[in-house]
């Protein structure tokens, strides 16, 4: 019974820690401003968009597929964040591998108008 | 045709939440597509004419109407209740050729731009480096736009520059909804532009006029809508920064005196000494009377050659971990986890010492100036005195707030005298001494920022020290009399101005509150605009 209970612990502990968010943004680029009043504070200012799907696939864990990204006016992106969340830690584990949940969350370069 | 969508919204904010403040109409202007194939000029001619629709809308309902940029500043300047234009969107940019000067131009055109209202500081900076120039100086970030910028007199601390207004050469602006409306301002003392280019911008008359451009310069969004900038620009430069703890008499004399003729900063290999730097600002925890040192910054300018990374590596890395830079920033990293009680906070700060920084950087000054992300709920307090009387004002500022705490420390930043007539940088050298921090509530049993401001200026009144106050910050903008004790006859060469340039009915349609509560929305009284 103690052993089952450390190894729960340490189950839990491992999935918890599995949880992550990682950002990537681009030094020389303006970013896609917007003026609202809700939403993550860190993107207070910018326009904040989001992949709608967020049950990965094999294939997209496996890098055989790709997130589609298309409503950037300007075709560049300013900053991209992909969050690892216990729901999707979880979901791996109850499909054996297959699917996993994620968020991934991005801001468009602005658009830059042409003369 | 450029597109405007019109929200009904109940509340608009600042992007430091100083609000919330009521709104009707949030409108916001996009630009007719590339895929149209109209040119530059077509496309800036076109949305000047979706402006004008929306300018008379709003006049024909009875209702006022304000551009807004990036929402930074922190006073209630850039709001108004019916109809805030959102116009980051709107950001053409337009080089200028020989042959669009003026004849009696002394300018030399490859450092001449013009950039729509919705260009942003960074946008502007990538796009000058592109071309070998550089902006002359901006705020301690970057993501205000232009016309937000030179409209409240954003400024960094570079003592012989000057604020964003002040390389700002020419002015279109839209007063009102006839196409007479549509006009350029630049001065009779140095014309820029022939009359030929600007009229490219749909510009029905061009006015050369010092008295009118300098007013119209900080124009506290209510000279119309500043559709368009000329700027200056200069070579692309470097700034090399370094941040050193300085006895405390020895800031303060540079800052009453800006000698630098005998100082040597001592910077590992580097000679400095007797070098004016290029910006220079001291640090100051108001609550910790027994520090004898000051952070002071640094930055000297220097020739600009293309592998400088390799001598000193990215600066961006380096400015992401520096604590130094904008002074809500510095003042979050210094107070570390900030307790739920202010008060603790405060008591906190009693016993915090500015941190050490002696890390040199080299960058370009977007480089150096960098992206500063949303940090909370903030406030800021920043008062603008002659540079011989910043070490005098620092005193009792910081003495008054150590009588009455609240959560947040100083700063002295020093700027070159602006032409605007309702600059805030009036004096030879200002130097704006400035409190930042975050918010507190009512409970947490403190002054509150009302009352804490007027105190401010009743001290610096009392003291005989004149000032100025920074558009875009908190203050008690309804002070009795302010604006007039801090401009004295300029108030009424800017309203002058204003009446000349706008009809009575556009006057309210460019109000709002703000404006109401400083009295710069009241027209001049016919006797005094005969003296004027």
């Amino acid at each position: 019974m103690r052993l089952f209970k450390m190894m729960l612990f340490l189950s839990l502990a491992l999935t918890l820690v599995s949880c992550y968010s990682v950002r990537f943004q681009v030094e020389n680029g303006q970013w896609e401003p917007d003026d609202t009043e809700e939403g993550d504070p860190y993107y207070r200012g910018y326009l904040e968009r989001s992949v709608p799907k967020k049950v990965v696939t094999k294939k997209l864990i496996t890098g055989a597929d790709y997130f589609n990204i298309s409503d950037c006016e300007s075709g560049a992106l300013h900053t991209v964040e992909y969050k690892s969340t216990l729901g999707g830690i979880l979901l791996n584990l109850v499909t054996f591998g297959t699917k996993k949940q994620a968020k991934v969350r991005y801001v468009c370069i602005k658009k830059e108008p042409s003369n | 045709m450029a597109t405007t969508t019109i929200e009904e919204r109940q509340r608009w904010d600042t992007l430091h939440k100083n609000g919330p403040f009521p709104l009707k109409f949030f409108l916001k202007t996009k630009l007719e597509k590339d895929s149209s194939g109209l040119s530059g000029f077509e496309k800036y001619k076109d949305v000047a004419v979706e402006i004008q629709k929306l300018i008379k809308q709003a006049a024909d309902s009875n209702e006022r109407f304000r551009a807004i940029g990036s929402r930074w500043s922190m006073s209630s300047i850039a709001h108004c209740k019916d109809r805030m234009h959102y116009n980051v969107f709107m950001n053409l940019k337009f080089s200028i050729f020989e042959g669009e000067m003026h004849q009696d131009s002394t300018y030399d055109h490859s450092n001449l731009f013009w950039f729509q209202c919705g260009n942003q500081i960074k946008e502007i900076s990538l796009y000058l480096e592109r071309r070998g120039k550089s902006l002359k100086t901006t705020g301690a970030s970057n993501g205000q736009t232009i016309a937000g910028c030179i409209s409240t007199g954003v400024h960094g601390s570079t003592i012989d520059e000057g604020s964003v207004q002040d390389y700002v050469v020419g002015l279109n602006l839209i007063t009102g909804p006839n196409p007479e409306d549509n006009i350029y301002v630049e001065r009779k003392s140095r014309p820029a532009l022939r009359d030929t280019y600007a009229q490219n911008f749909n510009a029905a008359k061009v006015i050369r006029d010092d008295e009118i451009f300098n007013a119209a310069l900080v124009g506290l969004g209510s000279m119309g809508f500043v559709h368009g900038v000329v700027i200056e620009t200069e070579n692309l430069f470097l700034l090399h920064r370094y941040v050193k703890k300085l006895d405390k008499a020895e800031a303060l004399k540079l800052a009453d005196t800006l000698d630098f003729s005998n100082y040597d900063p001592k910077i590992l290999n580097t000679d400095f000494k007797g070098v004016r730097p290029f910006h220079y600002k001291v640090f100051m925890n108001p609550y910790n009377t027994g520090e004898n040192k000051y952070a002071v910054e640094f930055i000297y300018k220097i020739k600009y050659y293309d592998n400088y990374k390799a001598d000193f590596g990215n600066p961006i890395p380096f400015q992401k971990e520096f604590v130094y830079l904008d002074l809500i920033y510095l003042f979050i990293k210094i107070a570390g986890k900030i307790p739920k009680s202010i008060p603790k906070l405060i008591n906190l700060l009693k016993s915090s010492i500015l941190p050490k920084e002696e890390k040199t950087t080299v960058g370009k000054l977007s480089e150096i100036f960098w992206d500063a992300g949303y940090q909370g709920k903030a406030f800021a307090c920043s008062f603008g005195v002659d540079h011989t009387h910043s070490s005098k004002a620092l005193e009792l500022l910081a003495k008054l707030t150590r009588e009455h705490p609240v959560p947040g420390i100083f700063a002295m930043r020093f700027i070159k005298q602006s032409d605007a007539t309702l600059a805030f940088s009036k004096f030879p050298f200002t130097c704006m001494v400035e409190i930042d921090g975050i918010q507190w509530r009512k409970k947490d049993k403190i002054i509150p920022l009302k009352e804490y401001s007027t105190k401010m200026i009743e001290i610096l009144k009392n003291n005989n020290i004149p000032f100025t106050l920074h558009w875009g910050k908190n203050a008690n903008w309804e002070f009795p009399g302010l604006v007039e004790h801090m401009f004295g006859n300029d108030l009424k060469k800017w309203k002058k101005v204003r009446s000349n340039l706008l009809s009575i009915p556009m006057q309210d349609v460019f109000s709002n509150k703000f404006l109401d509560a400083t009295k710069l929305s009241e027209p001049l009284a016919l006797d005094e605009d005969l003296i004027v």
